[in-house]
């Protein structure tokens, strides 16, 4: 018995490497693809039939880094497809990399080499770092050689990434944080549910309504935000507070961070007051585990990305209401800073992967492919010329609530703390902010917490421009 | 007393096999399921149908990536058995100077960190131009401390007559090797090879790192890739995509659990 | 008759020099495949990170500032470290003697000689086929706030729910569990092995003297295990020392870095925050923590082993 095991795995594994061999030797193997998979069709097949049409016409091939996993790899898989078959020159390669941080480690290394992926997909706090990288070509340059009319996107999204008035990448997935609340729930508790609480007082108010006590288990919060730094830094934002200093490091660099003025500490009071009240939930730092908890009705109100609206809206089992985030009443609604990712393109590489990135990123900004990529995903379109197309529009009454997010893009007023911060130590700082928020919620004083976050992020900025100078 | 000793030992039986086993037959579960079944809390399936599987395929080249996944882990266990045997002859029957403080070096090694040496790993690997290759994915781990280690103790319980047996026969050694070593210590090769297997199977970090498209991606990146990050994940698909990982592994645990008990005892007990 | 003897020494020590020389040879020869792979993979890897520990890196990760020991000063006095350290050495205690006793406490079960048993014996392995990326998703769900059974069990009792990967109490808890879990089957196999290569005849002079089940579990079986058992420690605290996966995908390392084992530090710090200076300074102080148990678990370990 102990013979014939032995002798069964040594053949096979023999086996299985003489195929192997033989099959790398050719490229590829022989598919197990079935009828129905079309689409989403083995990418590997796909690879293969556009190894023979560059064979046949000389296509230049472009690779696309992407870190969209689930639905959005689906999407963004699909508008690849139609670029490529929508024209006969070029060929794009999407690759997914794991998450954004991922990624850009994989890309430190093979930067400004002709390994480098013609298009990389990075976090909008990746955006100083992939600047000063020298890793990039800022897509400004063949915007200007081109002539090409850029004001035709999202001038609130286009903020973002225009840095020293160049455009450095294309914007591409985009998210702004909104209020997601239980009209359910609001109706029960004796509250308007088509007005919804627009404070930090009022929130305040609302969530003691809303909570359900049922002796020592809170059956039902008032309010829950994800333990996320991208949250805190929009309610900073939303108040007209900066994160670092030298205006969000837009007009020079950033030396120090200063998220621990009066609009971060009012921010983590909210917090932490509701917390001591017993009105806020506490559902960790994983996007699905906030969602579950709305949708199982364990909180009433919640922030999330305009990306999640759609998922949510359709999956609750009661109305779901969409709102602006919440300010405090001692400052003015400022609006919110764009979040998501964006499009960069190498430098280093062939001038015709660079055109293949070019002709795409074009390509991406379309209407009809920005319609398709905010249906799929409910990331925004950054082509406003997008919302009225019909598909669009006809999303849009049976999900009203998208409108809401939309709108509350295009109501942001432009200024620094909405343009939003630039550090290259961005990631970490997120992280330290996490951290602080997590010591709030287990008891520590809030300027504390967001003094010893802002030392933290102080000691890294400056080593990092140590490093760098 | 008689009859009584069983009864307590089946029950405490299937009352640890039951909590042990439960993970995965939540999984196995849950994988059968809607979205909306999960969100009211359910724990079996209305029906068993297989909509979350055909997801999971139709998504990913799940089936390329098992294939990749089978791939590297059977080189992966060959190599690991080949050069692990060599060393470990090299230690048992070539009584070399310095034979003991090779051999601490060698297990040392286990205690290097895997973390520790990720970061300057990946950049040899880049300037092998190893990047997207089966090998990157292989030869790294083909010199295994534990393999030594094992094989060693086992070869050390190899009768010294045989050996002096062979040598007045006038067998070279490698003949020895493959005539009596390896019969002998059958149990510990098989072992060894489905702890290689298994645990390459089972890498995830070192994958993702070193490759960049789907040639060669390995099935535990997969997995990764059902799960997402701002928009909602579907447990249903995630979980079939646990299932389908598994399964193969599950299998191969099942049929070789006996000679892997054994190997490995035998490595521990010396 | 004396010279003789002295010929037959002299060519031997002839023959020992020409030996010496052939056994030198072919152990190189055996050898070489994991000389070479030790010494890519693993010791030149090993000194880069030693170096790189005492310089800044600028984002492209080369090494560009000297700083000396300051790396090392820095993570020594920073209270995140500390934290890392804490959660480490929880992490160990909670995981390295629950799995044992578990492990043990099922290879006894599966060990008494009962029809089926086989079953029960590959259920009990089989977590070792599941791989870390698999189980920690299940157990992700497991522990789900609202949706996971243990919660809904839970509440279903009339109980409080917990805040399983929330709460940085709790937090550690459920990896740990979630570790234990899934050593077991690894442990469980050895520990089985180990049992069954008790001798049979100690146990049957042990019944006939009318001996207790446990009086024969403390006086035989634990003694006879106990090189099995210390095989299994090390390799656990080994294995606990330097887990990552489960971290990665159960909690971050959050909430309040409750659960940031220094590992998964060592990879913030590496792959999210660059500092490679850093984060490889604390990966020399990992590997010395690693060698310090171990060399201390030999030295004291195996002195209370007992060998047949």
């Amino acid at each position: 018995m102990k013979k014939l095991l032995l002798l069964f795995f040594l053949t096979l594994s023999l086996l299985i490497f003489i195929t192997a061999c033989s099959n790398d030797a050719e490229g590829e193997e022989p598919e197990e693809d079935t009828a129905d998979e079309e689409q989403q069709a083995d990418e590997s097949t796909e690879n293969e039939e556009t190894n023979e049409e560059e064979a046949m016409d000389e296509k230049v091939e472009a690779v696309f880094w992407h870190a969209m996993s689930g639905s959005g790899q689906e999407s963004i898989e699909a508008i690849v497809d139609n670029f490529n078959q929508s024209q006969d020159q070029y060929t794009i390669i999407p690759e997914f990399q794991g998450s954004y941080e991922e990624a850009l480690t994989k890309f430190r290394s093979v930067g400004g080499t002709e390994d480098a992926p013609a298009i990389i997909q990075t976090f909008e706090v990746g955006t100083k770092y992939m600047i000063d990288s020298g890793f990039i070509e800022p897509v400004q340059s063949f915007i200007d050689e081109e002539g090409y009319d850029i004001n035709q996107l999202e001038e609130n999204i286009l903020n973002y990434y225009t840095v020293d008035d160049q455009l450095y990448s294309m914007p591409f997935n985009s998210s702004t944080p909104v209020m997601l609340y239980n009209k359910d729930a609001f109706e029960e508790a004796g509250l308007d549910p088509e007005d919804p609480p627009q404070t930090f007082e009022e929130i305040k108010e609302a969530a003691e309504q809303l909570t359900v006590k049922d002796g020592d288990n809170t059956e039902r919060y008032g309010f829950s935000i994800l333990n996320y730094g991208w949250f805190i830094e929009e309610l900073i934002a939303t108040q007209g507070g900066l994160f670092v200093n030298n205006d969000n490091g837009r007009s020079d660099e950033a030396t120090e961070a200063v998220f621990n003025g009066e609009e971060g500490l009012r921010v983590f009071q909210l917090i932490d007051e509701m917390n001591q009240a017993g009105t806020y939930g506490n559902f960790g730092s994983n996007w699905d585990d906030i969602r579950a908890a709305f949708q199982t009705e364990n909180t009433a109100m919640y922030l999330d990305s305009s990306a999640g609206v759609a998922g949510t809206v359709e999956n609750a089992p009661f109305e779901v209401g969409v709102a602006y985030i919440p300010y405090s009443e001692e400052a003015e609604r400022n609006g919110v800073i764009i979040g998501g990712a964006s499009l960069w393109m190498s430098n280093g590489i062939d001038e015709a992967k660079q055109q293949a990135a070019w002709e795409f990123m074009k390509y991406l900004q379309s209407p009809e492919s920005q319609a398709k990529w905010h249906i799929d995903t409910g990331y925004f379109s950054i082509n406003p010329a997008a919302y009225d197309e019909e598909m669009v529009q006809e999303r849009w009454e049976e999900v009203p609530q998208l409108k809401v997010t939309v709108e509350q893009l295009q109501e942001t007023k432009p200024s620094y703390a909405t343009q939003g911060a630039l550090i290259s130590v961005f990631p970490e700082a997120r992280q330290q902010v996490v951290t602080a928020m997590e010591n709030v919620l287990q008891g520590t004083d809030p300027q504390e917490a967001l003094d010893q976050a802002v030392e933290e992020t102080n000691r890294v900025m400056e080593q990092a421009n140590r490093a760098n100078e | 007393m008689k009859i009584l000793r069983p009864t307590i030992t089946y029950l405490l039986l299937i009352m640890t096999a039951v909590i042990v086993f439960f993970p995965v037959v939540y999984a196995f579960l849950i994988s059968f399921m809607s979205g909306a079944e999960l969100l009211q809390g359910k724990f079996i399936p209305e029906s068993f149908h297989l909509e979350n599987y055909q997801k999971a395929f139709e998504r990913l080249p799940l089936a390329h990536y098992l294939w990749n996944s089978f791939f590297v882990s059977t080189v992966v266990m060959l190599g690991q058995l080949i050069v692990s045997a060599l060393a470990a002859y090299a230690f048992v029957f070539i009584p070399f100077k310095g034979r003991n403080i090779v051999f601490f070096i060698f297990i040392s090694t286990m205690m290097i960190p895997w973390e520790a040496t990720m970061i300057p790993n990946f950049l040899t690997i880049q300037q092998l131009d190893w990047i997207n290759n089966y090998q990157s994915l292989t030869i790294p781990f083909f010199a295994i401390a534990f393999g030594t280690f094992l094989l060693r103790q086992h070869f050390l319980t190899i009768p010294k007559e045989l050996k002096e047996a062979s040598d007045i026969a006038g067998l070279r050694s490698f003949k020895f090797f493959w005539k009596v070593v390896i019969p002998y210590c059958r149990t510990s090769f098989v072992t060894l090879g489905a702890y290689g297997f298994l645990t390459t199977w089972n890498m995830y970090l070192w994958p993702l790192l070193v490759t960049n498209n789907d040639q060669v991606r390995t099935v535990q990146i997969g997995l990764k890739q059902l799960q997402t990050q701002e928009m909602a994940s579907e447990w249903g698909v995630v979980m079939a995509g646990v299932i389908i990982v598994i399964i193969p592994t599950l299998i191969l645990l099942f049929l070789g659990q006996k000679q892997l008990q054994k190997g490995l005892a035998q490595g521990a007990l010396k | 008759m004396k010279s003789t003897a002295e010929l037959q020494e002299k060519s031997v020590t002839k023959i020992d020099t020409k030996w010496r020389f052939i056994y030198w040879r072919s152990a190189i020869l055996y050898l070489l495949p994991s000389i070479i792979l030790f010494s890519v993979f693993l010791f030149y890897p090993l000194g880069k990170t030693l170096y790189l520990s005492f310089f800044l890196t600028d984002q492209q990760g080369n090494a560009n500032v000297f700083v000396g020991l300051e790396n090392y000063q820095y993570i020594l006095q920073a209270e995140s470290f500390h934290k890392s350290i804490k959660a480490t050495i929880l992490f160990v205690l909670y995981t390295v003697p629950t799995g044992v006793i578990i492990s043990l406490f099922l290879a006894l079960l599966a060990n008494e000689k009962i029809k089926g048993v086989g079953i029960f014996r590959t259920i009990y392995s089989s977590t070792m086929g599941i791989s870390v990326a698999a189980s920690a998703v299940v157990w992700l769900f497991i522990f789900h706030p609202s949706m996971g059974i243990l919660n809904q069990l839970i509440t279903s009792i009339g109980g409080t729910s917990i805040d399983w990967l929330l709460h940085p109490n709790w937090a550690l808890v459920s990896v740990s569990v979630t570790t234990i879990w899934m050593n077991i089957g690894f442990s469980f196999l050895i520990i089985l092995g180990g049992l069954q290569n008790i001798d049979d005849h100690l146990y049957e002079s042990a019944r006939i003297s009318g001996a207790s089940y446990f009086y024969q579990l403390r006086r035989i079986t634990i003694p006879m295990l106990s090189p099995t058992l210390f095989f299994v420690i090390t390799v656990s605290l080994i294995n606990a020392f330097q887990t990552f996966g489960q971290v990665d995908i159960l909690t971050q390392g959050g909430p309040s870095e409750s659960t940031n084992l220094i590992v998964y530090s060592i990879y913030r710090e590496a792959f999210v925050n660059y500092q490679f200076g850093t984060a490889s300074a604390q990966s020399i102080f990992l590997f010395i923590c690693i060698l310090i148990v171990t060399i201390l678990q030999f030295k004291f370990g195996e002195r209370k082993v007992h060998y047949q």
